[in-house]
C-alpha cells in the first residue's frame, strides 16, 4: 500500500505540473523581475532542427513554471537554512554564465544577428557578493576590453575632429566594497579604467571617474539593493568630467537637495536575498537650479515626441532610479535655461542617467542617446545640431562588452531619423524593463 | 546529427556480434572482435581526442589540415565501452549475440544512463532486454532512487558548485592555502554528489522500466585506502578496465606494476582529452603501486589514520582534475602548501552559513548500511520508519529540488563532458 502511495505521489507531481502549466493563464510581464516573460514559440521544422524551438520552449517553461513565484520566493529561505548567519554576513550569489534569457529585437532581427538581453541582466552578470544586505558584482573589468572601448571612442574622435570626445566610464561598485579583503576589486577596476586612459588617442579626453570616486570612497557611492550608482556617486563622476572639460563644477550646496526612501532595486529582484530587502536604500539627490524642457523621441523615425522635465519626482519603490530622465529612452533632447551656445551629445546606458542631469548646468542643449535603444543616426544629430561635446557616459559593463561597443560604434552609421512632432504630450516614466537592452549572451559574460 | 553516429555504432556492433558468434573459436571470430574494437576505439579517439592529438602532433610537426572541432557526440564515452564489452564478451563466449536489431539499439541507447553512465554491460541486462518484471515495489524503489539522486544533484552538488566557483575559479594569486583546500573539499563534494546523483537517477529511472543496473558508487569517501576508494567510485568504469585491460595484460600475475600504470593512465585519459587527466591517472597509478608495496605496513596502522590519509590524497587529486591548465595547476598546488595570503574570513562565514548542510553532506557520505548490517536492530527500526515515511520524504525531496531548479540557471552534470 505504502509503495503505491509513493508511486502515485510521484506521478501526480511529475504529470500534474505540466497539466497546471498548460491550464493556468500566463502573464506577459514579470513586475518583480522587470522583464517580459517568454512567449510560446511557434513550431516549424527549420527552428526545430536548428535547436531554436526547443531552447525557446525551455525558456517559456522556465518563465511560466507552475508556482514559479512561490518557488522563487522560498528558495532564499531554504538557502538560509543551510547554516547560521551572523550580522557581519557575507555570501555569494553565483549568476550562472551558461544560460541567459535572450531576446531578439524584432526590428533589428533582419538586419543583423545581434541578440538582446534586458537591462536587468546586462548589469550584473557574473558572481554577486551579498555583504550586510548590499550586493556587489565581483568583477573588476578587463583591460583587454577597455582597449576595445577606447578604440571605439578614438574612432569618434577621428571622425568628428571638431568635437571634444569624452570617456566617462563608471567603475563597478565592487571597487568600493568596504572590507579589506575585497580591495583587489578596487585595483582591478582602477587597472581597467587606466587601460581606457592609456589607449585613448586622437584627442579623446579621459575623465578620471575612478580617482574622484576613490577620493570619496568612505561615502556610500552605489546603491546596495540596485545595480546603479547613487546620485552622489554620479555627482563625483560629474566633478571628474568638469575637471577634464575645463568647467567649474556646481557645488552640492548650490543645488536643491531632495530625498527618497525605501528604494529596493534590481539586486533584490535578482538575488531575492532577504537581507537585501531588509536594507532598503535611501536616495538623496540634488537638482541643479536650472530650468529645462525635455523632448523624448521614440525608438525610430519620427514617432511622437513628448515634453517633460529631466527629474521625475513621482518615481518611487522599485522605480526610484527612474527619477533621472524618467528612465531609459532611445533619444531625448534637453533644452536648458543656460544660454551659452554649448551643445552636447551624451551616449549612455542607465548609469548615465544620474550623471546626465548634472550637465544641465553647463549646456544649452543636451542630446541623450541610449546606446541600446536608439536607432537614430548620431552623425546627423551631431551635424544638424552643431554639437560641441560628445560624452560617453556608461557603466563598466557597457564598456566591457563587444556587443555594446559595437552598438556605440553603429550609432554613427545607422539610418534612423528623428523629428519633433507638433502634437507633444506629457510623458510617463519609462522602465528599462519594458524595453529591450542590447547585449549578446557572450558579451554579457565578460 | 550525432544520433546517426550512435545508430551506425549500434548496427556495426550488432553485425559484429552475430559474426563473432557464428565463427566462435575460429580466427575469424578473433578478427571480427579485434576489428570491432578498433572501429569503436577509432570513433572514440577521432571524436573525443581528435583535437588533442592534432594539437600535440601539430606542435612538433605542422599538419597540413585544420584542427578538428571539439564537439563530443552525446554519450560516446559510455556507449563505446558498452559495445566493446559486448563484442569481447561474445568472443569469450560469456554472452549470446542479440538477434533483434531493435533490442540491440535499445541496449545502446537506454536513455537513463546514456549521458553519464553507469557503463551498463550487456551481460548485466541480457535477460532483462527480453523479459522484464515491473511491479509496484520496483517502481517505488525507482521513484525513491530518482528523488534521492535529483536531490543530491540539486541541493548538494549545485550548492557545493557555487563555493567551488568562488574558491577555485578565481585569481589564484589571491587565495590562501586554507581557501585552496576548502575549494578542493567543496569540489570533492560536488563531484561525488553530482556523479552519484546522476547514477542514482539513472538506476531509479531504469527500475521504472524494469531494468536493474548495477551500483556505480558505494560510499567512496568512507574508503580506507586509495585502492578501496576506487572499488567504491565509478565502479562500472573500474570493472571495465579490470576485465578488459588489467586482467588481459596479466593482472597481478605478471608485470603487476606496469598493468596498474597502464590501467590508470587510460582511466585518466578516458576522463578527458588533456594532459592533466593523464597526470591525474598516473598519480593514482603511483599511489596504487606504493600502497601495494607498503601493504604490510598500512595494514597495521589504525583505521582512522588510513581513512585520513586516503581522504587527503583523494582531495588533493581533485586539483589535478579541476585545472586543465598546467600553469594554473602548478600555481594552485603551490598555494595549497604555501601562500602569502591570509586566510579569508569568508571561509568561516561560508562554513557557518553552510554548517547544517555540511553535516548533512557528511552524514550522506557515511556507509550506514555497512555500519549497521542487515539484521542490526537500529537498521531494522530505521527501515521500518523510513518505509512508512517514504512517500512524504520523496515528495519533500522532489519539491525542494524543483524549487531550487526553478530558481537556478543551467547546471549540467559534470560527467556529461566525459
Amino acid at each position: 500500500m505504502n509503495k503505491k502511495v509513493n508511486v502515485i505521489c510521484f506521478l501526480v507531481i511529475i504529470f500534474g505540473l505540466p497539466v497546471v502549466l498548460l491550464l493556468v493563464p500566463k502573464s506577459k510581464h514579470s513586475i518583480d523581475e522587470k522583464r517580459d516573460l517568454a512567449v510560446l514559440p511557434t513550431f516549424s521544422r527549420a527552428n526545430y532542427l536548428n535547436g531554436t524551438w526547443t531552447k525557446q520552449l525551455d525558456a517559456y517553461i522556465d518563465d511560466h513554471f507552475p508556482f514559479r513565484k512561490t518557488f522563487i520566493s522560498l528558495t532564499p529561505v531554504f538557502n538560509q537554512s543551510f547554516g547560521f548567519h551572523f550580522n557581519n554576513d557575507e555570501r555569494l550569489f553565483v549568476v550562472n554564465k551558461s544560460k541567459k534569457k535572450v531576446k531578439i529585437d524584432k526590428e533589428r532581427e533582419n538586419k543583423d544577428t545581434l541578440t538582446y538581453l534586458n537591462e536587468f541582466e546586462e548589469s550584473f552578470s557574473g558572481s554577486l557578493l551579498i555583504l550586510n544586505g548590499c550586493v556587489y558584482p565581483l568583477n573588476g573589468g578587463s583591460p583587454k576590453m577597455a582597449k576595445s572601448f577606447a578604440q571605439m571612442v578614438n574612432e569618434y574622435a577621428r571622425n568628428f575632429p571638431s568635437l571634444r570626445v569624452f570617456s566617462v566610464v563608471a567603475p563597478h561598485s565592487s571597487a568600493f566594497i568596504p572590507v579589506q579583503k575585497y580591495s583587489k576589486y578596487n585595483s582591478q577596476n582602477k587597472r581597467t579604467l587606466l587601460a581606457i586612459k592609456e589607449n585613448l588617442h586622437d584627442g579623446a579626453i579621459f575623465s578620471d571617474v575612478f580617482e574622484e570616486l576613490n577620493n570619496h570612497s568612505k561615502t556610500k557611492l552605489y546603491f546596495g539593493t540596485d545595480h546603479h550608482w547613487k546620485p552622489i556617486g554620479a555627482y563625483y563622476a560629474y566633478v571628474a568630467f568638469c575637471k577634464s572639460a575645463g568647467f567649474k563644477y556646481i557645488e552640492l550646496k548650490d543645488m536643491i537637495p531632495k530625498v527618497k526612501y525605501n528604494f529596493v532595486g534590481t539586486m533584490y529582484q535578482y538575488t531575492k536575498d532577504p537581507s537585501v530587502k531588509d536594507h532598503p536604500d535611501t536616495m538623496e539627490y540634488w537638482e541643479p537650479r536650472v530650468t529645462t524642457d525635455a523632448v523624448y523621441f521614440g525608438k525610430t523615425g519620427t514617432t511622437k515626441s513628448i515634453k517633460s522635465n529631466v527629474f521625475y519626482s513621482s518615481c518611487s519603490g522599485g522605480g526610484t532610479y527612474s527619477t533621472f530622465l524618467g528612465g531609459d529612452h532611445p533619444l531625448m533632447r534637453i533644452t536648458t535655461s543656460i544660454k551659452n551656445g554649448r551643445r552636447a551629445v551624451v551616449i549612455k546606458n542607465s548609469m548615465g542617467n544620474a550623471f546626465t542631469v548634472y550637465l544641465i548646468s553647463h549646456y544649452e542643449e543636451i542630446w541623450v542617446v541610449d546606446l541600446r535603444y536608439s536607432k537614430q543616426n548620431l552623425a546627423r544629430i551631431i551635424k544638424e545640431n552643431k554639437i560641441n561635446d560628445l560624452i560617453f557616459a556608461v557603466g563598466m559593463y557597457a564598456a566591457m562588452s563587444d556587443g555594446t561597443i559595437g552598438m556605440m560604434r553603429r550609432l554613427a552609421t545607422q539610418s534612423g531619423n528623428y523629428k519633433e512632432s507638433e502634437n507633444s504630450q506629457d510623458p510617463k516614466p519609462s522602465s528599462s524593463e519594458s524595453t529591450p537592452a542590447v547585449l549578446t549572451e557572450e558579451d554579457s559574460l565578460k | 546529427m550525432w544520433i546517426f553516429l550512435m545508430i551506425f555504432t549500434a548496427f556495426a556492433n550488432y553485425g559484429a556480434g552475430i559474426f563473432i558468434e557464428k565463427h566462435t573459436n575460429t580466427k575469424k571470430a578473433k578478427a571480427g572482435m579485434i576489428s570491432a574494437v578498433i572501429l569503436n576505439l577509432a570513433l572514440l579517439v577521432s571524436f573525443k581526442y581528435g583535437g588533442f592529438l592534432y594539437d600535440n602532433i601539430n606542435y612538433w610537426l605542422p599538419l597540413p589540415f585544420s584542427r578538428p572541432s571539439n564537439t563530443l557526440p552525446v554519450g560516446i564515452s559510455f556507449y563505446t565501452f558498452m559495445v566493446i564489452s559486448y563484442v569481447v564478451d561474445i568472443y569469450r563466449g560469456e554472452i549470446k549475440a542479440q538477434r533483434s536489431p531493435l533490442n540491440f539499439l535499445m541496449f545502446i541507447s537506454l536513455f537513463q544512463h546514456l549521458v553519464a553512465g553507469p557503463i551498463v554491460r550487456y551481460s548485466q541486462i541480457e535477460t532483462q532486454i527480453q523479459t522484464r518484471t515491473v511491479d509496484w515495489a520496483k517502481i517505488s524503489d525507482g521513484v525513491t532512487r530518482f528523488c534521492v539522486g535529483l536531490f543530491k544533484k540539486v541541493a548538494i552538488a549545485n550548492v557545493a558548485g557555487v563555493l567551488v566557483d568562488k574558491y577555485l575559479n578565481t585569481q589564484l594569486y589571491e587565495i590562501s592555502s586554507y581557501e585552496a583546500w576548502f575549494g578542493l573539499v567543496m569540489f570533492s563534494i560536488q563531484l561525488y554528489f553530482d556523479f552519484s546523483g546522476y547514477s542514482d537517477m539513472a538506476i531509479g529511472l531504469a527500475k521504472l522500466f524494469g531494468f536493474d543496473f548495477h551500483e556505480n558508487f558505494r560510499h567512496p569517501y568512507a574508503a580506507v585506502s586509495v585502492a578501496d576508494f576506487y572499488r567504491r567510485w565509478h565502479i562500472s568504469l573500474g570493472k571495465f578496465f579490470r576485465d578488459y585491460v588489467y586482467i588481459p595484460l596479466g593482472g597481478n600475475r605478471k608485470y603487476h606494476d606496469r598493468n596498474i600504470f597502464v590501467v590508470w593512465f587510460l582511466t585518466g585519459f578516458w576522463h578527458g582529452a588533456n594532459w592533466n587527466f593523464a597526470l591525474w591517472g598516473t598519480y593514482f597509478g603511483v599511489l596504487m603501486v606504493v600502497e601495494k608495496h607498503l601493504k604490510g605496513i598500512l595494514d597495521h596502522i589504525p583505521r582512522f589514520f588510513k581513512h585520513g590519509y586516503t581522504l587527503v590524497l583523494i582531495v588533493f587529486s581533485r586539483a589535478l582534475f579541476y585545472f586543465t591548465d598546467f600553469n594554473q595547476l602548478g600555481y594552485f598546488i603551490g598555494n595549497l602548501f604555501y601562500s602569502k595570503n591570509d586566510a579569508s574570513s569568508g571561509i568561516l562565514s561560508d562554513l557557518t552559513a553552510h554548517s547544517l548542510w555540511f553535516i548533512a553532506v557528511v552524514a550522506m557520505c557515511i556507509p550506514w548500511d555497512e555500519i549497521y548490517g542487515q539484521n542490526h536492530k537500529v537498521r531494522i527500526k530505521t527501515e521500518r520508519v523510513y518505509s512508512f515515511a517514504r512517500p512524504i520524504v520523496n515528495v519533500a525531496l522532489l519539491i525542494i529540488a524543483t524549487m531550487l531548479l526553478v530558481n537556478s540557471t543551467f547546471n549540467p552534470f559534470l560527467y556529461t563532458r566525459f
